[in-house]
């Protein structure tokens, strides 16, 4: 321990630790400046980063010498803006009405688009951009040797806080910047020009981006998909800062920048968790992260409420039960017609729609983006992966269990969590998921690490007096994943039809009203957030039985996105919707996957293209057109009218 | 010709219908009040004109042109000035700064507000130049909030309740305000649901009650009415 008395030590210490907060900050000043005006947290601010980066390697292999690297220098954030202005004239300006998930999601389709289509252009293989020679070096400071370019990055950040600060305290853009962030409404009404604004924030934060981008490039490499390792720690620095603040950027990134320093040194195995508990600690204590405020509505119009339409089915199951026995019927009598392939493929679908149809029991019920589903679905899918490799305990209790398991966890989580709305709610949860992502990476002695767990053995079943249901083949795990997904999800529309879960949608549509009308709403949000727990946790238990393997992999928050995917692609105001979603995504995949190995980029289209024009899902759509259909005919509008204002 | 004249304006909000047909008239250079109680639809109103919340049929029409369904900020740059309820001065900008964000129409107009003219108004607002918006009393606020709007040089200036929650020695300030807005030449239209004060200050008033206009007339008369005022008013 003698080594960090050390000056010199201390001094390389503290250099890489400012060096990381500068790259830090030079992102995530433009992501928080971003929010705070557009109040969009913008997934793709790390690809612009990347794009940053890749303007670099270009523009420095067309110019060689250190005029390349310059010109460089000022060209890649200038081309990145252009890009940026393109995007938010292009695409995010035509969703500004619709509710949050759907800029989120916009965004996040555009970094599927722009990793592929930088793997397109530049290769999938990790870029080295050169320096000029004068920067090559590295120089001794009280005995520690740093890099010069160390040097160059520690102090060229600094001078970009003060020009922000110069921008926008003193400046008149700035002035009318900070007057929209705090309230976009009464700007809109004192005439300023929220179009215009935005496009120039926008195009703003890209720069800055870009410019991280410029000056990281060289320092570290550049790969495809760089930015979406970025871009995580940036939301962990704004949200622990407070979002939209551009004091908390700079407070987060030092944070950060010397969180991880240590982290290497003193506590390496569990570096990565480090963050995520800091950003859960801050967002327990601040909900609202160390500069933060309780967000208000700062509504640009109305949001957009024309979902009603989308949200009744034409057809009421609910009327004419007989009508649920047509797809149950067909599901039953599938593995007769159809081969292994298409019967594992269907109970992946299972699987999935489980969990899709639970967490939208979260989003479309109540209104609360979780971006931490994931770590449920971990939770008990590991609970029957350990379970039953490491004890002799049958398949059902296994199962039981990986239920009781993630409902324990989702209690805890959620205590923390429904204390929050909005983006914040998606990003503690985020954390939380990460944070137990962390765990069953590096915890080797339990989880198995990154190795995760193999052969995880299937026992029989046995049926009271019946004898032993063997599920080891694909057939009869297609029944036995049927069965309880289907009666899990037969449940979960119990519960969305009950009176508990009109409640549950009085709270989406109005938060307030339902608090004035007596509603204990956090108390609510949190039985949905245990219920959609528990019911993700039965899917990764049921994934474990099903893949007889499981990795960490299924734990990051990658994998939270794609029951939110799920949810749009099917319809997020329907029951079925997100079922139909998880069908859409994995049959996509597993043919697609097959044709290109650009799976990311067509799912990105898919995306792009369906937030664009059809907000409301397949089955919103559906739907919708289907209505209008039959309502041309009087006695079927008297006869939906009679049913719909009943529903 | 009326400055702003609405003409049977519907306003929703989502899926509750709340203004009905609500039509009335404001000439230039008059103080017209629009009186009602709590959740009568005074601000709704306002937010129907100057394009926060734009009616769903019915028609604004503000120096004879139509700027229903034109957006807020260029309503304002036409010359409609909106001072909330709720005293929405920008908490993180100083006092000067929170005017100097709402410069507008300099060159459209001939004698324009500036920080100095809206300090000679609102000399507390000079003393208290450098302050932040957050660190106002609720008067002082309400002073901030119009005198920004001021700086947008509006012909008519949409003040909404700004006597609520005020001590009864700044409202008597608040009214000898409004008289010298009205001095300079902009025309006012003033929601409320305190009688007293817009007998002060207005000339005719309009009373609203769920939506819809009821009632119509001088102000004199309208202290007079106990019917009225007994029905639709707070008093
Ligand atoms: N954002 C909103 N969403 C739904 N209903 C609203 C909203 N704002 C106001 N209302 C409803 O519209 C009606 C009219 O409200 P409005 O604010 O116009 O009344 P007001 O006359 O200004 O009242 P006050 O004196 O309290 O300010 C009320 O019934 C209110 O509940
Ligand atoms: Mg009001």
């Amino acid at each position: 321990m003698t080594g960090f008395l050390d000056i010199s030590f201390l001094t390389v210490q503290v250099l890489s630790a400012l060096r990381l907060a500068a790259f830090l900050f030079l992102i995530s000043s433009g992501l928080t400046l971003i929010f705070g005006v557009l109040n969009i947290l913008n997934f793709a601010h790390g690809a612009l980063y990347m794009l940053g980066a890749y303007f670099m390697f270009w523009v420095t292999s067309q110019v060689t010498g250190p005029g390349g690297f310059f010109l460089a220098m000022a060209m890649a954030p200038l081309g990145v803006a252009l890009i940026g202005m393109i995007l938010e004239m292009g695409l995010l300006r035509r969703i500004y009405i619709q509710e949050e998930i759907y800029q989120l999601l916009l965004t996040y389709a555009l970094v599927l688009i722009i990793d592929d289509l930088a793997k397109i252009v530049f290769g999938a293989e990790y870029k080295s951009i050169p320096k000029p020679a004068f920067l090559e070096g590295a120089i001794t400071l009280f005995g520690g040797t740093v890099p010069t370019y160390t040097i160059l990055v520690v102090v060229i950040a600094p001078t970009v806080a003060a020009l922000l600060w110069y921008l926008l305290y003193r400046t008149k853009t700035g002035k009318v910047i900070r007057a929209t962030s705090s309230d976009r409404e009464m700007a809109d009404a004192l005439g300023i020009n929220m179009k215009a604004l935005f496009t120039l924030v926008f195009a703003f934060g890209a720069v800055l981006a870009g410019f991280g981008g410029a000056l990281a490039g060289p320092a570290r490499t550049v790969f495809p998909g760089v930015g979406t390792e970025v871009i995580i720690e940036c939301f962990v620095v704004v949200v622990i800062g407070g979002l939209g603040n551009l004091w908390g950027a700079l407070v987060g990134s030092l944070l950060i920048g010397a969180l991880e320093t240590v982290g290497i040194i003193v506590f390496p195995e569990f570096e990565m968790g480090l963050i995520y508990l800091l950003m859960v600690a801050v967002l327990v204590v601040r909900p609202w992260g160390l500069f933060g405020k309780p967000l208000k509505i700062k509504a640009l119009s109305e949001k957009n409420l024309s979902f009603e339409s989308q949200e009744i089915s034409p057809v009421h199951f609910s009327s004419r039960p007989w009508l649920w026995v047509i797809p149950v019927v067909l599901l039953l009598i599938f593995p007769a017609f159809a081969g292994r392939f298409y019967q594992y493929l269907l109970t992946q679908i299972f699987v999935a729609a489980l969990m899709a149809v639970a967490f939208n029991l979260l989003l479309g019920t109540t209104g609360l983006l979780s971006f931490g589903q994931a770590a449920f679905f971990g939770v008990g899918a590991y609970t029957v992966g350990l379970l039953l490799t490491k004890t002799g305990t049958g398949t059902m209790p296994a199962l039981g269990l990986s239920l009781f398991t993630s409902a324990v966890a989702a209690s805890v989580i959620g205590f923390f969590c429904v204390r929050l709305t909005g983006v914040h709610f998606a990003m503690l949860t985020l954390a939380f998921g990460q944070l137990i992502f962390a765990i069953a990476f590096k915890w080797y002695g339990f989880t198995g690490g990154d190795n995760g767990i193999q052969g995880i053995p299937v026992r029989e079943i046995p049926l009271a007096g019946l004898g032993l249901l063997d599920i080891g083949s694909t057939k009869s795990m297609y029944y036995f994943v049927l069965v309880v997904a289907g009666l899990a999800v037969a449940f979960l529309r119990r519960v969305r039809s009950s009176p508990f879960g009109a409640t549950l949608k009085a709270i989406r549509e109005n938060g307030q009203r339902a608090s004035y009308l007596g509603i204990n709403v956090t108390l609510y949000q949190w039985t949905a957030f245990v219920i959609a727990g528990t019911f993700t946790g039965l899917a990764g238990g049921l994934f474990a039985l099903m893949e007889r393997s499981i990795s960490p992999e299924i734990i990051h928050w990658t994998k939270s996105a794609d029951p939110v995917l799920m949810t749009i692609i099917g319809g997020i105001y329907t029951f079925v919707g997100p079922a139909v979603g998880a069908v859409v995504l994995i049959v996509l995949n597993s043919y697609i996957v097959a044709w290109t190995e650009y799976w990311a980029l067509v799912l990105g289209m898919v995306l792009l293209l369906l937030v664009l024009l059809l907000p409301g899902g397949v089955i919103g759509f559906v739907n919708e057109k289907a209505r209008d259909y039959l309502t041309r005919s009087g006695w079927i509008r008297r006869w939906l009218f009679s049913k719909s204002a009943t529903s | 010709m009326a400055l702003l004249e609405l003409a049977s304006v519907n306003t929703f909000y989502g899926r509750s219908h709340i203004l009905f047909d609500v039509s009335l008239s404001v000439g230039k250079g008059e103080v017209v009040s629009l009186l009602g109680r709590n959740g009568a639809g005074k601000s709704t109103t306002f937010r129907s004109i100057i394009g926060l919340t734009p009616p769903q049929t019915g028609e604004v029409i503000f120096k004879g042109e139509r700027i229903s369904g034109m957006r807020a900020f260029r309503i304002c740059r036409k010359g409609v000035g909106f001072v909330p309820e709720d005293r929405r001065c920008f908490p993180d900008l100083t006092v000067r700064e929170n005017l100097e964000v709402a410069v507008r129409r300099e060159k459209q107009t001939s004698s324009p507000w500036t920080v100095e003219k809206v300090y000679s108004l609102f000399p507390r607002l000079q003393e208290r130049e450098k302050n932040l918006g957050s660190q106002l009393s609720g008067g002082e606020q309400q002073m901030l909030t119009i005198a920004r709007t001021l700086m947008t040089n509006p012909d008519l200036l949409l003040l909404d309740e700004p006597s609520e929650g005020l001590a009864p020695m700044i409202v008597a300030l608040l009214a000898d305000m409004i008289i010298r807005i009205r001095a300079e030449g902009v025309t006012v239209l003033l929601a409320e649901q305190n009688l007293h004060f817009c007998a002060k200050v207005a000339d005719r008033g309009y009373v609203i009650d769920k939506g819809s206009v009821k009632y119509e007339g001088k102000i004199s008369d309208l202290l007079g009415n106990e019917e009225i005022k007994e029905k639709y008013l707070a008093v």
